[in-house]
């Protein structure tokens, strides 16, 4: 009938906090704070882990972007940054030596970014990003063309002057009616309109839509005389091998000595994933230390109000004694009354928890996913009941070893 | 098995700042099964210890004693507390009754540590209740009841897990003498049923109802009778 005995306690541990209700709630409201934040934090960095990785799968799940700067510079001094800038631009000759030696990677694409004023008449679209590419491009980051075509061979080797507009662009230049055959103007040169991109919506918050696709090689007006740095994009099925062969390449073209770094970075989207999940883990790993002081405090008012009414019912406990109740069947008693109400605050606070990230997920129009991971609620629940074991022990304790006859005189 | 419990010798000495105080010096005695038994004494003459040994709530600084045959001097906590538990009732003056319980509850809280199933408990503590009379009374809480009222509840609890000895501690010294008159005709009738009756008080209307008497002066047996 052990089982009949955890229920008589449990009961009795419900009935004592019944009794103190206003009591028991503001001796939780530190649990309830901590597990809340527990719960908030983990469902909205969840959240933003999906959102980001969905976004920055639009980058191409298997591109590999050759660039003179690594996405992210990680933790460089001034130093090494001066390092950065003095490399070599990355050139065209780049680019031949991929396409002409790569065997572990199928397209090769050059890439060149700026960002341009595009007019049609009256109407204006600043600052758009206008990419120069080659026919290639739209396959490396499976981009599909909506209407008309995508970039061809002839476009790159006559040096066209054709584009392929994203979305928004077609929405503010050419609001109702068919783009393609029409012209503009970008940066004050003609081109013609030859087809409209698929869309893409967002990227942590930015528009993947306002882009304009031209010929690189009619990029080079735009660039001028002085040469600057292009990207690369290359599609590749196993990046890994794909990195290793790009490296060997690159440092082969570029005559980089062996005891030397490479003198350019290759990123990817999965780079960046990693790197924001590093960032993630920082604030995971501060919201945890925080939960965790308020828990601990919250512990503490446990122990407290645990310490009053084992006080409060020596002359009860005095009676159980009496009537045959053995030390470790009134330290059971107590514990689980510490741990019930642990548990209390605990589903307060998941339930808080989910309040404040179901909110902020409404109030971010969607962009935050609403999300609670199971695993977190398992982990505030467990939380709960340590922390009403470990602080609720002490007070039991003493309730359990008070001698039954001091504890029935008692006043 | 005639002799349920069999002291000798008992002393009892608690510390008391510097001091010691003497609650017991030497008190034999024995007490057969199914005896109604009045312990008797002024405040202060060490009957409440007496009591509290006899019931296994506290042990003895010196002396032997014996419970059905048992030595209880080597018996450890948590053995003592299953003897409270299956052979001794107690009752006290205060009632000692838990306040946000019902009376039935209160009843039942012995069989808890008995692991008596929920269902079986309330049933038999009603069943109990309705012996003092109070079966109507199965729902009210303690301060929904008068004195009288209480202490048959507080009767009905130590007869919870059927012991054969019930200790009551001035069971009357809270109650009028009408209702300490219906008290004292529970216990009687308890005692005609077989259960050994163990009461103690300073009051002589109350100790005549023993059969047998034991005075207690200073730690020390003054008389019997």
């Amino acid at each position: 009938m052990f089982r009949g005995f955890l229920i008589e306690i449990l009961r009795s541990a419900i009935e004592s906090i019944k009794a103190n209700k206003l009591r028991s709630m503001l001796t939780t409201l530190g649990i309830i704070i901590g597990v809340m934040t527990v719960i908030g934090v983990m469902s909205i960095i969840s959240g933003l882990k999906k959102n980001v990785a969905t976004s920055f799968s639009q980058l191409g799940a298997n591109v590999l972007y050759v660039s003179k700067y690594p996405w992210f510079s990680g933790h460089k001094t001034r130093e090494e940054w001066n390092e950065i800038r003095k490399r070599d631009n990355i050139e065209m000759k780049e680019v031949q030596a991929l396409k002409e030696y790569g065997t572990s990677f199928k397209y090769v694409s050059p890439l060149i970014d700026r960002n341009l004023n595009i007019e049609r008449g009256e109407k204006e679209a600043p600052e758009v990003g206008v990419s120069g590419t080659s026919e290639d491009f739209a396959r490396i980051i499976n981009q599909n063309v909506n209407l008309g075509r995508f970039l061809s061979k002839d476009d790159i080797k006559y040096k066209r002057h054709v584009c392929i507009l994203g979305q928004d662009v077609v929405n503010t230049l050419f609001p109702e009616e068919n783009p393609v055959g029409n012209k503009l103007k970008i940066q004050g040169r003609q081109f013609t309109v030859i087809g409209i991109l698929e869309e893409r919506g967002e990227m942590m918050g930015h528009s993947m839509d306002n882009v304009v696709v031209i010929p690189y090689t009619t990029m080079a007006e735009f660039t001028g005389t002085r040469r600057s740095s292009i990207n690369i994009a290359v599609y590749a099925e196993n990046g890994e091998e794909a990195r290793e062969e790009i490296r060997w390449i690159l440092r082969g073209v570029r005559n980089v000595k062996p005891e030397e770094e490479d003198d350019f970075s290759i990123n990817s989207s999965e780079a960046m994933i990693n790197q924001f999940n590093q960032l993630t883990k920082t604030i995971f790993l501060i919201s945890i230390a925080i939960a965790a002081i308020s828990l601990v405090v919250g512990g503490i008012g446990i122990m407290n109000i645990m310490l009053v009414s084992v006080s409060e019912r020596t002359r009860e406990i005095g009676v159980r004694k009496a009537i045959g109740a053995k030390s470790s069947e009134i330290l059971g008693q107590f514990l689980m009354e510490s741990v019930v109400i642990c548990l209390v605050g605990g589903f307060l606070g998941i339930f808080l928890g989910a309040s404040l990230t179901k909110l902020i997920s409404i109030m971010s129009n969607g962009n935050l996913p609403f999300y609670i991971p199971i695993w977190s609620i398992f982990l505030g629940v467990g939380f709960c009941c340590s922390i009403g074991v470990f602080f609720g022990y002490y007070p039991a304790r003493k309730a359990s070893k008070l001698s039954p006859v001091e504890a029935l005189r008692y006043e | 098995m005639n002799e349920l419990i069999k002291m000798k010798d008992i002393t009892k000495v608690y510390p008391l700042g510097e001091t010691e105080v003497h609650a017991l010096r030497g008190v034999d005695i024995v007490i057969k099964k199914g005896e109604f038994i009045s312990i008797i004494g002024p405040s202060g003459s060490g009957k409440s210890t007496l009591m509290h040994i006899i019931g296994c709530l506290d042990t003895a600084t010196s002396g032997s004693y014996f419970l059905r045959g048992k030595d209880v001097n080597k018996m450890d906590e948590n053995q003592l507390a299953d003897i409270r538990k299956e052979f001794i009732g107690f009752v006290f003056q205060d009632f000692y009754l838990l306040p946000d319980v019902p009376a039935w509850y209160n009843v039942s809280l012995p069989m808890i540590y008995n692991r008596i199933a929920p269902k079986e408990r309330k049933e038999k503590a009603i069943n109990i209740l309705e012996s003092v009379g109070l079966k109507d009374r199965a729902d009210h809480l303690p301060n929904q009841l008068s004195g009288g009222e209480r202490q048959r509840i507080a009767i009905a609890r130590a007869l919870a897990n059927e012991p054969e000895i019930i200790i009551a501690d001035e069971p009357t010294g809270n109650l009028d003498s009408v209702r300490g008159e219906e008290i004292l005709k529970i216990l009687s009738d308890l005692h005609k049923k077989g259960k050994t009756i163990i009461i103690v008080s300073h009051e002589k209307y109350v100790a005549e109802r023993g059969k047998r008497k034991i005075y207690l002066k200073d730690g020390r047996i003054e008389g019997k009778g």
